[in-house]
C-alpha cells in the first residue's frame, strides 16, 4: 500500500477521534457505590475525587498499595482514585499537581516526596486537602506546614521508626549467630533519610559489641552524622573483631560498575545482606542457591513470599497492604468537612511501624490476613473514622494500633 | 525541457507541407503537454510545500480545538488549565527558539537538558550565597553560555562534529551536577521557595520569553547571521564557498542558544526550587519533539523557521493536557498516552517530510 500524507493524515485524525471517544467513556462521574456505614445505614457520603502521587508505579509494594485503594476503598466507599504517572523529579510532581489541581481532585494523597513543600503550597493555593501516605515531613517542615488549612497530615514511619527497624533487622542475623555482612544502601548518596536511618540502625546494632565501631561512631548520632557527611557507608572505615562488613552497594544503577560490585558483594559470600529496602528485588536472584539471605524492609507481597518460602529471605519488616487506610479515612473526612486536627489545631502527624516476619508460616499468616480482598483496614473498620464524628485522640488511637496483634491477633 | 521550433523542424525534415503541419502540430501539443505537466508539477510542489508549512500550525489549532471540547466536557478548569499550559510549555519554548540557531545549521546539541540543569543549579547557589534576583539570573545566563561556548569552541578547534562534542559535554555536566549538589551535603539545592513563589508568574514567565524570542525572530529573519545559518544548514560546501566563517557562525549559534538555555533555567528554578540530579532531565527530549512538532526541518536548512518552537512548544502542552484530560484515571494511561505521542511525531514529520519531496531546490 502507498502511503500517502492522506494516509498518515487519516490515521492520526483516527487515533485523535478514538482517544476523545475513549475519553468520554472515561471520564464519567465516580458512582457513589456507598456501602454501609458501622450502623448499617446506607452511607450518606458524598463522591469524592482523590489523587495520588506516585513515585512508584511498578514495585509490588507500589501495586499492592494501589489495588488497596483502586479495588477495594473503591468498591467500598464513593471515592474515584486519580493516580499519577511515575514521578522522577520535582518537576514532574509540579507537572501532575498542576493536572489534578485543573481536574478538580479534591484530595491529593501523596507518596511522592521529591519537592513536598512544592505540594504542600500548590494544594494550599488550590484549596484542596493533602495527605502524606507512609512517610512523614521533616520536623522543621512539619513545623512550617502545620497550620495550613489544607494540609491533613502524615501517617507512616518516623526515623526513628526507621532506624528501629534498621536495628532489629541486624539483630536478629546477630542472634542467628551471623557474622559477616554487606550492606544494601539504597538511596543513601541520594540522602533518602529513611534509608540513611535504617542504614545506621544497623550499625548500631553491630556496635553493640564493644570492639566493634563505624569510623570510630558507636552511638546512632555519630553513626547518622559520618553517613551524612560521606553521603555513602565506606566498608573501610567499619573496625570490628567480632563481624565482618564484607562488601556495600547502593543506588538502583543497573550499570555495568554497579553489577560489579554486586557480584563482589555477592561473591564475598556473607552470612546475611542487611538491605535498607528492595533487597529482595534487587538481590534475590543473585544470591539463590549461594545460601546467603537477605534481610528486607519492604511489602508483604507474592514475591516476597517466595523468596522467604526458598529461603533467599530470611527477615522482613514489611508494610502491609491496606497501611494507607486510614489516611483516606482522614482525607476524606476533611473532604467532607470532618478534617481531624490535633489539639492546638495543627495537622497530625501520626507514626506506624512495620509487621514483621522471619518465616514463611509467618508471612503466609499476614498475608492471609491482610490482602486487597480482605484488608485489616477493611470498611466496617475504617467507617467509625470517616465522617462520623470521632476526635482526634481516638483516631490517632486508632493509628497507634496498628500491630499484628492489634489488627489481626 | 525541449523546445521546438517548427521552422526548424521543416528545414531539417523537407517534408510535404501537410506533414509538416502535423508534426508541427504534434510538437506544440507535446511541448504544451510539457508545459501542462511542469505547471501541474509546479502547482503540486506549491501545495505540498503550503501544506507542510501549515501543517504545524493546522496540528496546532486541531490540537487547540480538541483540548476546549475535551476539557469542558470533562469539566475542567479551564482557566488554570490554560495558565498551566503556559507554565509547563514556556521553558521549552524559549529553550528550543534559541536552540533552532543550532539545528538551523543541521547541528545537533544533545547536551542541552544537561547544560539547563547546571546552569539552574549554579544559580540556585549563586541565589542562596547571595540572595539576589539578578545575579541568580547572570549566573544561570553566564553558566549556560559559557557551558554553550565551550561545545562550539570545542568543536571548531578540534575541527570535531559539534554533535560529538554535545555528548562529551553531556556526560561532563552530568558529572558537575552531581558535584554541585554534593556541595549542599544533601541530595537536593534548595532555592527559598517563598522567594521562588514570589517570582513564579506568569508576568515574569511572559516577559523573558517574549523578550528572548523578539530577540530570536529579529536575529533570524532580519540578519546576516539567520540567513548564513540556514545556508550552512542547506549546503555547507557552497556556504564554505562563499567565504562564511563557519566557525564563527557556530559559535555564535551556540551562545544564542545558551542565552535560550540560561533563561530556561533562571525560570526552571523559579518553578521547581527543588532541583536534583534528575531535574530537567526530559527536556532535552523535549526540545526536540516540540521543535519537530513545529515544523522545524531537523537537517536544517533553508526551510528552518524560528517559530517553529513556539509552535511546537505550545501543541505538545496542548497535547499533554489534553491526553492527560482524557486518560486521567486510565488504567495504563501513561502507556497510551506514549504511544498516541509517538504516533502523532511519526505523522508530523512525515507530513512535513512529504512536503519536501520536490526535485527543485528549495526556496
Amino acid at each position: 500500500m502507498r502511503i500517502t500524507r492522506k494516509t498518515v493524515a487519516g490515521t492520526a485524525a483516527a487515533v485523535g477521534t478514538t482517544l476523545v471517544l475513549a475519553a468520554c467513556s472515561s471520564t464519567a462521574s465516580p458512582e457513589a457505590s456507598g456501602s454501609p456505614d458501622a450502623d448499617g445505614d446506607a452511607a450518606a457520603l458524598e463522591s469524592v475525587k482523590m489523587c495520588v502521587l506516585v513515585a512508584d508505579v511498578t514495585s509490588s509494594e507500589a501495586l499492592s498499595f494501589r489495588d488497596y485503594y483502586t479495588q477495594y476503598v473503591a468498591s467500598e466507599f464513593p471515592v474515584e482514585f486519580v493516580y499519577s504517572d511515575e514521578l522522577a523529579d520535582a518537576e514532574a510532581e509540579k507537572t501532575a499537581m498542576e493536572g489534578f489541581i485543573a481536574n478538580n481532585c479534591e484530595a491529593v494523597i501523596s507518596f511522592a516526596s521529591a519537592d513536598r513543600p512544592t505540594q504542600l503550597d500548590m494544594a494550599e493555593d488550590a484549596g484542596i486537602y493533602y495527605a502524606v501516605a507512609t512517610g512523614a515531613l521533616s520536623e522543621e517542615e512539619y513545623e512550617t506546614f502545620k497550620d495550613y488549612e489544607y494540609y491533613v497530615g502524615a501517617i507512616g514511619p518516623d526515623v526513628m521508626t526507621e532506624y528501629q527497624a534498621g536495628y532489629d533487622m541486624a539483630q536478629y542475623f546477630i542472634g542467628e549467630g551471623d557474622t559477616s555482612f554487606g550492606i544494601f544502601g539504597g538511596g543513601i548518596p541520594y540522602y533518602l533519610e529513611m534509608h540513611i536511618y535504617r542504614a545506621a540502625g544497623m550499625l548500631a546494632a553491630l556496635a553493640e559489641d564493644p570492639t566493634t565501631s563505624y569510623g570510630g561512631a558507636t552511638e546512632m548520632g555519630d553513626i547518622l552524622g559520618k553517613i551524612y557527611a560521606d553521603g555513602t557507608i565506606n566498608i573501610g572505615d567499619f573496625e570490628s573483631d567480632v563481624y565482618e562488613l564484607t562488601g556495600y552497594l547502593e543506588t538502583w544503577d543497573f550499570d555495568a560498575a554497579w553489577q560489579a560490585s554486586m557480584a563482589d558483594m555477592v561473591g564475598a559470600s556473607p552470612d546475611a545482606i542487611l538491605a535498607v529496602g528492595t533487597g529482595n528485588a534487587i538481590l534475590g536472584s543473585a544470591v539463590d542457591g549461594t545460601g546467603i539471605q537477605i534481610g528486607d524492609i519492604d511489602a508483604y507481597t507474592e514475591d516476597n513470599l517466595a523468596a522467604m518460602e526458598n529461603g533467599t529471605l530470611g527477615y522482613l519488616a514489611g508494610k502491609f497492604t491496606s497501611i494507607n487506610g486510614p489516611i483516606f479515612a482522614a482525607t476524606y473526612s476533611a473532604v467532607v468537612g470532618e478534617p481531624y486536627r490535633t489539639e492546638d489545631g495543627s495537622a497530625f502527624a501520626l507514626s506506624q511501624g512495620y509487621w514483621t516476619a522471619t518465616s514463611a508460616e509467618e508471612f503466609q499468616e499476614i498475608i492471609d490476613a491482610d490482602n486487597v480482598e480482605t484488608p485489616v483496614y477493611d470498611a466496617d473498620t475504617l467507617t467509625p473514622f470517616i465522617a462520623q464524628g470521632a476526635t482526634f485522640d481516638e483516631f490517632a488511637d486508632f493509628v497507634s494500633k496498628y500491630t499484628f496483634a492489634d489488627l489481626a491477633g | 525541457m525541449h523546445d521546438l521550433n517548427p521552422t526548424d523542424v521543416s528545414k531539417e525534415t523537407d517534408v510535404p507541407v501537410d506533414t509538416r503541419n502535423d508534426a508541427t502540430a504534434k510538437a506544440a501539443d507535446k511541448a504544451e503537454s510539457t508545459a501542462k505537466a511542469e505547471a501541474k508539477a509546479a502547482s503540486k510542489a506549491r501545495r505540498s510545500k503550503l501544506f507542510a508549512d501549515l501543517a504545524p500550525l493546522i496540528g496546532l489549532a486541531v490540537l487547540a480545538i480538541a483540548f476546549v471540547v475535551v476539557g469542558t466536557s470533562s469539566g475542567t478548569n479551564m482557566s488554570y488549565a490554560l495558565e498551566t499550559l503556559i507554565n509547563q510549555s514556556v521553558i521549552i519554548v524559549i529553550i528550543a527558539t534559541g536552540a533552532i540557531f543550532i539545528f538551523a545549521m543541521g547541528s545537533f546539541d544533545i547536551s542541552l537538558g544537561a547544560s539547563t540543569l547546571v546552569a539552574a543549579m549554579v544559580a540556585g547557589l549563586v541565589h542562596n550565597a547571595t540572595g539576589s534576583l539578578w545575579l541568580m539570573l547572570g549566573a544561570a545566563v553566564l553558566t549556560a553560555v559559557v557551558t554553550s561556548l565551550i561545545s562550539a569552541t570545542l568543536a571548531a578547534v578540534f575541527n570535531l562534529p559539534v554533535f560529538v562534542t554535545t555528548v562529551a559535554m553531556l556526560s561532563v555536566l552530568g558529572a558537575v551536577a552531581s558535584a554541585l549538589v554534593q556541595t549542599t551535603g544533601g541530595a537536593q539545592i534548595r532555592v527559598d521557595r517563598s522567594f521562588a513563589r514570589e517570582y513564579d508568574t506568569l508576568t515574569v514567565k511572559l516577559i523573558v520569553a517574549a523578550v528572548f524570542i523578539a530577540l530570536c525572530v529579529f536575529l533570524f529573519n532580519y540578519t546576516r547571521l539567520g540567513r548564513v545559518e540556514k545556508l550552512i544548514g542547506g549546503n555547507p560546501i557552497t556556504a564554505k564557498l562563499t567565504g562564511v566563517s563557519m566557525k564563527l557562525t557556530a559559535i555564535a549559534a551556540f551562545g544564542i542558544a545558551g542565552l535560550g538555555v540560561g533563561l530556561g533555567a533562571f525560570l526552571t528554578v523559579l518553578r521547581t526550587p527543588t532541583l536534583t540530579v534528575t531535574s530537567a532531565s526530559d527536556i532535552g527530549m523535549n526540545i526536540l519533539v516540540a521543535m519537530v512538532f513545529g515544523g522545524m526541518v531537523i537537517s536544517g536548512g533553508p526551510r528552518s523557521r524560528i517559530y517553529a518552537a513556539i509552535i511546537g512548544g505550545i501543541s505538545m502542552a496542548l497535547l499533554n493536557q489534553t491526553m492527560a484530560i482524557m486518560l486521567q484515571g486510565m488504567a495504563g494511561g501513561a502507556g497510551i498516552a506514549q504511544m498516541v505521542r509517538a504516533v502523532l511525531f511519526l505523522a508530523v514529520v512525515w507530513l512535513a517530510a512529504s512536503g519536501f519531496r520536490t526535485k527543485v531546490l528549495p526556496r
